[in-house]
């Protein structure tokens, strides 16, 4: 019908009614394109295209746990957290990346501010996740970034805790320090680290990292394009860090630390009757607060370089030749395997010859006859070049083994290092050469291939004064939750004992006393008057010396260590210390007076205390003042 | 004036009908696009969009109630005034994001550039309808038409805004091949634009260049253009079936869907309402091409014929080009969805489009001389 009208009109569609068709067709088609397109994207790919959509808006944030602290034996802080400033970097936010970065590197150097190169290479990326650009900014840095935001949209200042090592380098080793997780941590096992946290490098913050990092929380949450937050969908607490309480006394490691002076060396202190570390100090050393938020490339290579080696915790793997104080384990040995007896005595006339060699004792005018104590108190290498020769190699590696040499002594602290004591089947397998009869008579004296850590020293001379248990060393006490509800206690492990005789120990015991309060004795330097100190001294060559006697002469690299290690009172040991000296010289002289100070410091403190507990039981005259007087007073945990 | 009573009697009620449907859904997703981040100082889109509706209802009326040959008759002069206008943009216009479109007349930013592709129907009509031919055209029968194209289109490729430059081509050569040209002619046209491409590519502007190379390969860039594809195939595409549920769009409510009020605003609506949703909406489009080229085949005469087929082609290219591009199948070029997305001139020129077509299809039956 529509046609017949048409046909009225001026023209025929009639004639593009084949156009009309093909039109009909081209729009048909083109739409159903649209049609399958769209039945493509929302049916098939539909879910993997809702997925994207969910992963573009929802965020998993985590919420950083807060760190515990770590606390010293009378529970003072020594690590505590602290308020820091982070840039963090949204490119998502920012216009132009490019710009944003470039404006404010030259902002940083128009104000001569350092700023990490990095940041030119930032590219605009899909994740709305932002970039930590810079760890523990410094207040200009803070005050530029809050001045320029609107030049500088993306960037943005945050809060986040760092780490305060009130102790600074009088702790360092023991403590550690922390940094950025790298592939290292990752690796370890039974951890769930995730890139850019922050983990315990070294010290307790490496060892006892996991109590300490706590559990960090998550919150889902739906955020726009710009990457801000519109709304929670759910939230996991974080859970706080746990506390960790340690064995070290922060005063008497102050005191040590002091002692040293900043010379090379090391200082291990513990308790003999149950193992636990009262101060350990390594020296040079390092201010641990460069590490917090990240430690510039430049320090780090200033510290890592350091020929000196100031991030080397010496008092557990640091090796040295024992020296004379070795002589403890050869008298051992000697009296125990029944080659001796206190009276035995050999003949010093300054040197001792075997086969065509000839081994000077230190003292070249000679001892002439001596006997054990003597030998002991004065040092007398001659004796126990006699007493070496008498009992071979791998006697004395029997009971180096025993007094724990030449094995970790499972201190919890990373890094620990082993030592050595060496035997007939170690040369062997070491050098493929036999062992000389020589070399046992440079090990009965402590030098060779032997080597000692600090600890191992003190823990040696711990098992001797505490009558026969060697202890496993332990720096850490106990594990607190936040509300000081203890959650772990680590309670004092035997890890062997002596294989001695109480007679021999005594007599040993004694002429420890004797070498520091009998006149000759090598180590007269730590006698003091209140506690009676027993203890030994050492001078270890440092390997390559080639004659001890001229070490005045030699360039500092080459002179002797000093040792001494020592504990008092000598009955009823409380302490035992253990000094090293570095390049120091005379034991008696260089190492002895270092132990003296924390064994003086050691006393000091003790009777201070006992005095505060007097006053506190006994309530000063004006009432009135009594608790704050106490509450000043730091509190002492004694065990009862 | 008297009112022929034809006039109501054989209105077309069904096109009205769906152009106002489409024009209320499309507001409707213009709320949804405001929704979130709603400003309280600033008029809200959809209001504008409504206005805008209003004042191309009456635009719609205007068109309407003149009888379409008597503005074929002035076509030339709507073709003048339309040039004008877009040179004045170069002359008063204001550039957004680097490109001058807008003019300011009376208070409202008017873009003439979409006036000028409505404009261009009426006059290629009454050229093709003075010059008929006894055969299909020849490439030098077609130099007058081609000229009165290029004017526009070169200034509007000069704002830069190759979306509507395009369209005025496309449009053309639609109304052209359903006039009739010959084959050789067809083959010719085409190799000399083929030759010609290389040397457009230098008169591309940078980002032009950049999106057809995104569309040609869009893993190049998936931050730059091919972010905002790959954002709106994921909104797309997360409507599944039934759609995430009205003003419940992720990606659109987040804002992870860029231009989502303008070229982007069906990934919106398919977001939203889903396959079933974006599905109905194109159906109703194919009812309204399909409508339009009905009303072409029963126009009365052979100007009202190429004219309601003109508009008919318009609009089917730019919901075919629009949706194609936002769901990936086609080059982002700034065309915009009929009655769906946001702007006052699109939505006005829109509206006297279809009062065009209801014109011409009221009018079939009036002889007059």
């Amino acid at each position: 019908m529509a046609n017949e009208n048409n046909r009225l009109n001026s023209h025929d569609s009639g004639k593009y009614r084949q156009r009309f068709r093909l039109l009909l067709i081209l729009v048909v088609c083109s739409l159903s394109v649209l049609v399958a397109r769209m039945w493509y994207l929302q049916i098939i790919k539909g879910s993997e295209l809702y997925q994207r959509s969910e992963s573009n808006s929802i965020r998993n944030r985590t919420i950083r746990a807060v760190r515990g602290v770590v606390l010293d034996t009378n529970r003072q802080v020594l690590v505590d957290n602290q308020a820091a400033f982070d840039i963090l970097f949204h490119p998502q936010r920012a216009g132009n990346v490019r710009d944003v970065t470039q404006r404010f590197a030259s902002l940083c150097s128009e104000r001569s501010l350092p700023y990490p190169r990095e940041i030119l290479e930032i590219r605009k990326t899909r994740s709305v996740e932002p970039i930590r650009i810079e760890r523990n900014i410094s207040r200009e840095k803070l005050a530029l970034v809050e001045a320029h935001t609107l030049e500088l949209p993306g960037m943005v200042s945050e809060v986040v805790p760092v780490r305060q090592y009130l102790q600074g380098e009088a702790m360092a080793h023991v403590i550690g320090y922390m940094g950025e997780v790298g592939p290292e941590d990752l690796a370890r096992a039974g951890t769930r680290y995730s890139s850019g946290d922050m983990v315990g490098k070294f010290g307790i913050e490496r060892q006892f990292d996991q109590p300490l990092r706590g559990t960090n929380g998550a919150e889902t949450v739906v955020v726009n394009v710009a990457g801000k937050e519109m709304s929670i969908l759910g939230r996991v607490s974080p859970v706080a860090g746990n506390n960790v309480v340690l064995t070290i006394d922060a005063a008497l490691q102050e005191a040590a630390w002091n002692a040293l002076g900043g010379r090379p060396g090391s200082v291990a202190a513990l308790d003999p009757r149950d193992g636990s570390v009262l101060a350990l100090v390594s020296s040079p050393s390092f201010d641990p607060n460069l590490f917090r938020g990240g430690i510039s490339s430049g320090d780090w290579k200033k510290l890592s370089r350091n020929p000196a080696h100031p991030l080397e915790n010496r008092a557990v793997s640091g090796q040295y030749p024992p020296g004379s104080t070795y002589k403890l384990v050869v008298a051992a040995a000697a009296l125990e395997e029944g080659l001796i007896t206190p009276a035995t005595t050999f003949h010093c006339p300054g040197h001792f010859t075997l086969g065509n060699r000839t081994f000077r004792c230190w003292n070249q005018k000679g001892h002439g006859n001596v006997s054990l104590h003597r030998a002991m108190v004065q040092s007398c290498d001659v004796y126990f070049y006699n007493l070496g020769k008498l009992l071979g190699v791998d006697k004395i590696a029997h009971y180096a083994r025993a007094f724990g040499f030449g094995d970790l002594t499972g201190i919890d602290l990373p890094r620990e290092k082993s030592g050595l004591i060496p035997t007939r089947e170690w040369k062997v397998s070491r050098f493929k050469q036999p062992w000389l009869p020589g070399e046992t008579i440079s090990i009965a004296i402590g030098q060779g291939y032997n080597t000692v850590t600090p600890l191992q020293l003190a823990l040696a001379y711990g098992a001797l004064a505490n009558g026969g248990t060697v202890w496993r060393p332990r720096v850490v006490r106990q594990i607190e939750a936040i509300d000081g509800q203890v959650i772990q206690t680590f309670a004092p492990e035997k890890k062997g004992s002596l294989p001695l005789s109480d007679k021999n120990r005594i007599l040993l015991r004694d002429a420890l006393w004797g070498v520091v309060n009998e006149a000759g004795g090598t180590g007269y330097a730590a006698r003091r008057k209140e506690a009676d100190v027993a203890g030994k001294t050492g001078t270890a060559q440092v390997v390559g010396n080639p004659a001890a006697g001229k070490a005045r002469s030699l360039s500092a690299r080459f002179r002797d260590h000093a040792l001494f290690v020592c504990f008092a009172p000598h009955k009823q040991p409380e302490i035992v210390v253990a000094v090293i000296a570095e390049n120091a010289g005379h034991g008696g002289s260089a190492a002895a007076p270092v132990a003296r100070q924390v064994i003086d410091a050691y006393f000091a403190q003790k009777s201070k205390a006992a005095k505060e507990q007097v006053t506190r039981l006994d309530p000063p005259s004006r009432s009135g003042q009594a608790p704050e007087t106490t509450a000043a007073q730091p509190v002492r945990r004694e065990d009862p | 004036m008297k009112i022929d009573r034809r006039l109501l009697l054989n209105f077309d009620w069904t096109l009205f009908g769906m152009v106002l449907f489409i024009s209320f859904i499309g507001v409707l997703n213009i709320f949804s696009t405001g929704y979130s981040l709603a400003d309280a100082r600033q008029t809200p889109l959809y209001v504008k969009q409504l206005q805008w509706l209003t004042i191309g209802l009456l635009a719609m009326f205007l068109a309407f109630s003149v009888d379409y040959r008597f503005i074929a008759r002035h076509a030339y002069v709507i073709y003048g005034i339309s040039i004008a206008l877009l040179l004045a943009v170069f002359l008063f216009g204001t550039a957004v994001k680097g490109s001058q479109r807008w003019i300011n007349l009376w208070g409202f930013s008017f873009q003439p550039s979409e006036l000028m592709k409505l404009t261009l129907i009426p006059v290629l009509a009454r050229y093709f309808d003075e010059h008929r031919l006894p055969h299909p055209h020849r490439l030098r029968e077609l130099i007058v038409p081609f000229l009165i194209v290029f004017l526009p289109f070169a200034i509007i490729l000069r704002q830069p805004d190759l979306g509507t430059a395009l369209m005025l081509l496309i449009i053309s050569v639609s109304m052209a091949f359903f006039v009739g040209v010959r084959w050789k002619s067809v083959l010719v046209a085409a190799m000399g634009v083929l030759s010609l491409l290389p040397l457009a590519w230098f008169f591309l502007k940078d980002y032009q260049k950049q999106r057809i190379l995104t569309f040609l390969n869009p893993d190049q860039d998936p931050l730059g253009t091919g972010y905002h594809i790959l954002q709106s195939m994921i909104a797309v595409g997360s409507g599944g079936f039934f759609g995430k549920g009205f003003l419940k769009g992720t990606q659109t409510q987040l804002k992870f869907l860029p231009e989502q009020q303008t070229d982007f605003i069906f990934s919106v609506f398919a977001e939203e309402w889903g396959f079933l949703g974006g599905l109905i909406l194109v159906l109703i489009f194919l009812v309204l091409v399909l409508w339009g080229v009905k009303i072409a085949r029963n126009a009365r005469d052979y100007v009202g014929m190429l004219i309601a087929l003109g508009i008919a082609m318009l609009i089917f290219w730019e919901v075919f080009i629009n949706i194609g591009m936002v769901l990936g199948i086609l080059p982002v070029v700034g065309i915009p969805l009929p009655f769906f997305s946001y702007g006052g001139s699109a939505m006005v020129v829109m509206m006297a489009a279809m009062g065009l077509l209801l014109n011409i299809s009221v009018r079939r039956y009036i002889l007059q001389p």
